[in-house]
């Protein structure tokens, strides 16, 4: 047991707080900043940052700096995390990009793709979405139907995707459609496209979610072309792909998501103190305190579990399907969280930003965990996962 | 970044786990169960506690002890929860803790090597079991150096060689063969542990010489997260044990593991358990090295533990279905046991409201996100 870092990985927090003192204003770590700025405003504002940010050597902490990367330890990757979360810095605007697509091509991509699509990614040079639901395939992914028809040497895709993030920011998407017949499998005949979203064929639509913004949208592709050497993994094995892809767990260390669930439990903890409650502060009253607690003791538990999958990928371990139990924990974390945040101020829960009363930040919070629980694999789906691959329970 | 047992640990893990396998399993403990009169202390097993060193984990080297930390005890006292163990080994444990921590270096001497090796056997009275796990609620009162008061639900009073004993004005040990010591036997509705009433009537103790509130809480700590450790091995052993049933237990055609009702369930239940693990490593590991945030830690562990182990054991009467239920079946040791840790040395509602008055009232800042041992000087 040892919870100090390298003094390398130190070396590296130290570089990375200087360059975030002289290159994150005080008032962009604000949430003010942003509540007076429109969606497209803020996209640009984060997209220039993180690009500025990849510049200075900060971005792909973890991966080979001949694509790019900064070659760095998973320590490294869990210094950057934190830190990023800490100084409240702009989240990317390339997620899924860098999460999924990034490390799938680093697997199984031709040098010709490793060479453009890596570091145009890292600089935020395309913006990549990610095309797998569709309205009729949400958990069930296999049940897909985007079509795409080769001719000659190009495909002619037609079809819909949905929840589709920066649906409306994209320059290309990685895609499954079926390229083939499914052979008594609906797992076959799929193949994993990279298609331009800059072409009359593809039309992205908002969808204005729960709490207002439209991070995500719907894509329609009517007759849209890719190239056929814009194929990832080959074709017909677009399912193979997709699940390598999916393997991939988010930034692979939970620190960051803690450290930003942490401070919201410390915002929350701060409101209990200024809301009254029948003549003293709600932080006085002993449900809310047990309920404070018991978030405060999973969230506790959550850097823990960060500490352990740290410990776990500086060994070379493969964290395979354990990335299901880390999702499920603080996806359900933070949705109970959000809970106690309404719990505390009760009725000023509908006054969202009412000085003194309520938090702008907080509710859309709570508004936004709603869909931690469903997206990238809802709760049931993981519980499944974790029963069957992990507790090696029988299907 | 190494968040894990070391590979000593590990090995005494295993050496207690294999001896259990070998020599101490079910049916040793089904023995204990069934013979609620006995002493519920066997003589062959208590032996190999000595032998093995497992006594002597926290006794300073000095003292013929192994010198080594809380995490090490925790490593035990997880397996002996696995193995609803019986006997005396955690009163032992915190008795040569109340010396080590609390006595002078003639009573180190004097109990000590003895408590390390077996050849006397401890138990403890530090607060009134049910009350907050703080100095303030020590069940005895002293006056004039005579110690006085009841001490409920002491475990294996009436084997012990030494009572520790802690008063409003110091930790005590107290021989039980003394005058003014009466012990009362009650039956435990978990039998893998023996139930005392102890009554002392100006009772002549010893008092430990350096003994301070600090140190009581630092006690009772140590005490709480040993429990802890019990129940996440409990917790652990339950969830193992009732997945393994669910893979074969057949109905509908299918086995019952193969539902998704039960399959979902035991998911949660692994994220619990899995937490509670990392709780109580942590804590143990806090205490040992002093970490500013170790009281935190310890009230995280125990509030976790204690509701993982609650579900765990519930969940493993379930899912077996009517046999969970029967005294035949193992289930109710666990349930059992898990009832009675879930209370001592604080149970869950208490751990949390101490939590709560550590980051509630004062600066929510305090301990703000410098709660983890590598970072201290993050601000």
């Amino acid at each position: 047991m040892d919870l100090a870092y390298t003094e390398a990985d130190e070396e590296f927090r130290k570089e990375l707080r200087t360059w975030l003192d002289a290159n994150l204003p005080q008032e962009m770590r604000r949430p003010e900043f942003w509540a007076d700025k429109s969606d497209a405003e803020q996209f640009k504002i984060r997209r220039d940052w993180e690009a500025d940010k990849a510049k200075a050597g900060f971005a792909g902490i973890q991966w080979p700096t001949e694509y790019g990367g900064r070659g760095g330890t998973p320590g490294m990757k869990a210094i950057y995390d934190r830190e990023m979360a800490l100084a409240s810095a702009p989240t990317t605007v390339n997620p899924l990009g860098l999460a999924f697509l990034a490390p799938t091509v680093m697997h199984l991509g031709t040098e010709e793709q490793k060479k453009t699509i890596i570091p145009e990614l890292l600089h935020n040079k395309t913006i990549w979405c990610q095309g797998f639901s569709e309205p009729g395939a949400g958990s069930d992914l296999a049940a897909l139907q985007m079509k795409a028809e080769k001719q000659g040497e190009e495909y002619v895709v037609n079809g819909q995707k949905i929840w589709t993030t920066n649906a409306m920011h994209g320059d290309k998407i990685f895609t499954l459609a079926r390229t083939g017949p499914s052979e008594g499998s609906r797992h076959a005949g799929i193949s994993m496209l990279l298609i331009d979203m800059k072409q009359p064929g593809v039309e992205a639509r908002p969808l204005k979610q729960m709490s207002g913004a439209s991070e995500f949208g719907e894509v329609f592709f009517t007759d849209a072309t890719c190239p056929v050497t814009e194929v990832l993994g080959g074709e017909g094995n677009g399912w193979q792909t997709a699940m390598l892809l999916l393997s991939f767990e988010r930034g692979s260390s939970a620190i960051g998501q803690y450290t930003e669930f942490r401070k919201m439990w410390d915002e929350v903890a701060r409101a209990a103190q200024k809301t009254d409650r029948d003549g003293s502060p709600a932080a006085q009253d002993p449900v809310l305190r047990q309920k404070l607690a018991e978030q405060l003791v999973d969230l506790e538990c959550l850097k823990y579990h960060s500490w352990h999958i740290l410990t776990s990928t500086s060994k070379g371990k493969d964290l395979g399907f354990e990335a299901s139990m880390t999702k499920l924990m603080w996806s359900e974390t933070f949705r109970n969280l959000s809970d106690v945040y309404s719990d505390v101020v009760g009725p000023a829960f509908q006054v969202a930003g009412q000085p003194g009363v309520s938090r702008q930040e907080l509710t859309t919070m709570a508004l936004w965990s709603r869909s931690c629980t469903i997206w990238g694999g809802s709760s049931q789906v993981q519980r499944t996962i974790v029963a069957e691959r992990v507790l090696g329970l029988p299907r | 970044m190494d968040f894990a047992l070391t590979d000593e640990q590990r090995a005494l893990d295993d050496a207690v786990r294999s001896y259990l396998r070998d020599r101490f399993g079910p049916s040793q403990v089904r023995a204990v169960y069934e013979d609620p009169a006995g002493d519920g202390d066997p003589a062959e097993l208590w032996k190999a506690v000595g032998e093995q060193g497992w006594l002597a984990v926290l006794v300073p080297e000095e003292y013929d002890g192994m010198g080594l930390g809380l995490l090490d005890a925790s490593v035990i006292a997880r397996a002996f929860g696995a193995g609803t163990v019986p006997g005396p080994w955690l009163g032992t444990v915190l008795a040569a803790e109340a010396v080590r921590l609390a006595g002078s270096p003639d009573q180190h001497k004097s109990w000590l090597p003895r408590l390390a090796s077996g050849e006397l056997r401890g138990a403890v009275a530090l607060h009134r079991p049910g009350s907050s796990p703080v100095p303030a609620n020590a069940p005895a009162t002293a006056g004039a150096g005579k110690l006085s008061g009841q001490l409920q639900l002491v475990e294996y009073a009436g084997g012990a060689d030494i009572l520790v004993v802690a008063a409003a004005d110091g930790i005590y040990l107290v021989d039980p063969k003394a005058t003014g010591v009466s012990l009362t036997r009650c039956e435990s509705l978990d039998r893998t542990t023996r139930t005392w009433t102890v009554d002392l009537d100006g009772v002549t103790g010893e008092k430990l010489e350096a003994s301070t509130p600090d140190v009581l809480q630092d006690l009772i700590d140590r005490a709480a997260v040993l429990v802890a450790s019990d129940l996440v091995g409990i917790a652990r052993k339950a969830l193992t044990e009732t997945v393994e049933y669910d893979k074969t237990r057949v109905q509908f055609g299918k086995p019952v593991g193969s539902f998704q009702a039960i399959k979902h369930d035991l998911a949660d239940l692994h994220v619990m358990v899995t937490m509670a693990e990392h709780a109580t490593t942590y804590a143990a590991y806090a205490v040992d090295a002093d970490l500013p945030d170790k009281a935190l830690a310890v009230s995280i562990a125990k509030s976790k533990a204690a509701d993982t182990a609650r579900k765990a054991t519930s969940d493993m009467i379930q899912y077996h279905g009517g046999i969970g239920y029967t005294w035949e079946h193992d289930a109710h040791f666990y349930f059992k046991r898990a009832k009675r840790l879930e209370y001592a040395y604080g149970d869950a509602a208490q751990h949390r409201e101490r939590i709560a008055s550590v980051l509630l009232d004062g600066a929510v800042d305090q301990g703000h996100l410098q709660t983890d041992g590598s970072e201290m000087s993050v601000g």
